[in-house]
């Protein structure tokens, strides 16, 4: 099973997610240049933290024009798994992959730290080895993530049972100071409808093994690799979210 | 032609930083400033005959690129004046 790792022009989580994944998971990673054309047969894709493009004008703003992007967007929509991880998250809500926007962190400051996530749902390529409300402890490290939807587009969420991960206490209760950067309904990650394009905030490639403080990331890779293994299911028709 | 793009947060989604401009203007001692929306400003020079072409060049930019339309509302001024 291949990973491709996209490299944009200030991304800095790339190698991290690569060594993850070659090293710690044993699975072949390629690290795809931004302004190649095609992601080399991988089977997953993605899309790693850092400060694509300076960040400038917006977080993803300027990535979601890459090249690569729109082979991104069409293996996507072929059903296979794509994550965006931190900055990838935030290039995927740009390029309309994934619902709603990034607001500055409520406090303003650029939060590095350990948080926990609780997993929401295990029914995805990406949590699909997760226990139903396990409690992960992976760090966060972004300046823009609060997560903002229109309310309507939150409660669809909801009802469509996308939301992944929410920020929560280490014994798995969402509560305001739980809650790092004031995302709506302590959302940390989010798939889209058809369940197979997710993003978060936190960094699971940063935590998979003990020696850097927590090997509770390498769930989430390791989620993908047993579905692809198994064949993704189809998750049934659901409701097309409003807006993008 | 020049248009000029005002890009601002919606009036529904929270400002954290134009709040934290108005609590430093509060610290200052301009209590009569109770609010502060913080934007972004674009001046664009397009090669256009008409304003209305300027205009729906510059609106076109903004929804594709300048403004995220989840987040933000944008205004255009057109016109040949220089900036002052």
């Amino acid at each position: 099973m291949k990973f491709a790792v996209i490299v944009f022009p200030g991304s800095n989580c790339d190698h991290d997610t690569y060594y993850a994944v070659k090293n710690v998971l044993g699975m072949e990673a390629e690290l795809v240049w931004h302004k190649d054309t095609s992601l080399h047969g991988a089977d997953v894709v993605v899309l790693p933290g850092g400060f694509a493009h300076g960040d400038y004008l917006r977080t993803g703003s300027i990535a979601c024009f890459s090249p690569i992007m729109t082979e991104v967007k069409r293996f996507a929509e072929a059903g296979h798994p794509v994550i965006g991880i931190c900055n990838g998250f935030q290039i995927l809500l740009e390029a309309g992959l994934l619902p709603g926007a990034m607001l500055r962190n409520r406090s303003l400051k650029f939060q590095c730290e350990q948080v926990f996530v609780r997993v929401e749902q295990v029914d995805t390529p990406f949590t699909v080895a997760c226990q139903q409300a396990q409690v992960l402890r992976i760090p966060i490290a972004h300046g823009e993530g609060n997560y903002y939807a229109e309310p309507e587009v939150v409660e669809c969420l909801e009802a469509n049972r996308q939301v992944l991960f929410r920020y929560t206490t280490p014994a798995g209760v969402v509560m305001p100071g739980a809650n790092p950067n004031g995302s709506v309904n302590a959302i940390a990650g989010l798939c889209n409808v058809t369940r197979n394009v997710v993003g978060l905030m936190p960094h699971p490639e940063r935590s998979c093994e003990d020696i850097v403080g927590s090997a509770e990331g390498l769930v989430i890779f390791k989620s993908v690799v047993q579905a692809v293994t198994n064949g993704l299911q189809d998750s049934g028709s659901i409701e097309p979210l409003l807006g993008r | 032609m020049r248009a000029r793009v005002y890009v601002t947060l919606k009036s529904s989604v929270f400002d954290p930083q134009g709040t934290t401009v108005a609590e430093a203007l509060h610290t200052l001692g301009y209590q009569m400033v109770s609010s502060v929306r913080q934007g972004k400003y674009f001046e664009l020079e397009i090669d256009a005959a008409t304003e209305d072409e300027t205009r729906k060049i510059a609106s076109e930019v903004s929804d594709k690129l300048l403004a995220n339309p989840v987040i933000e509302s944008y205004r255009i001024e057109v016109g040949t004046g220089a900036t002052s």
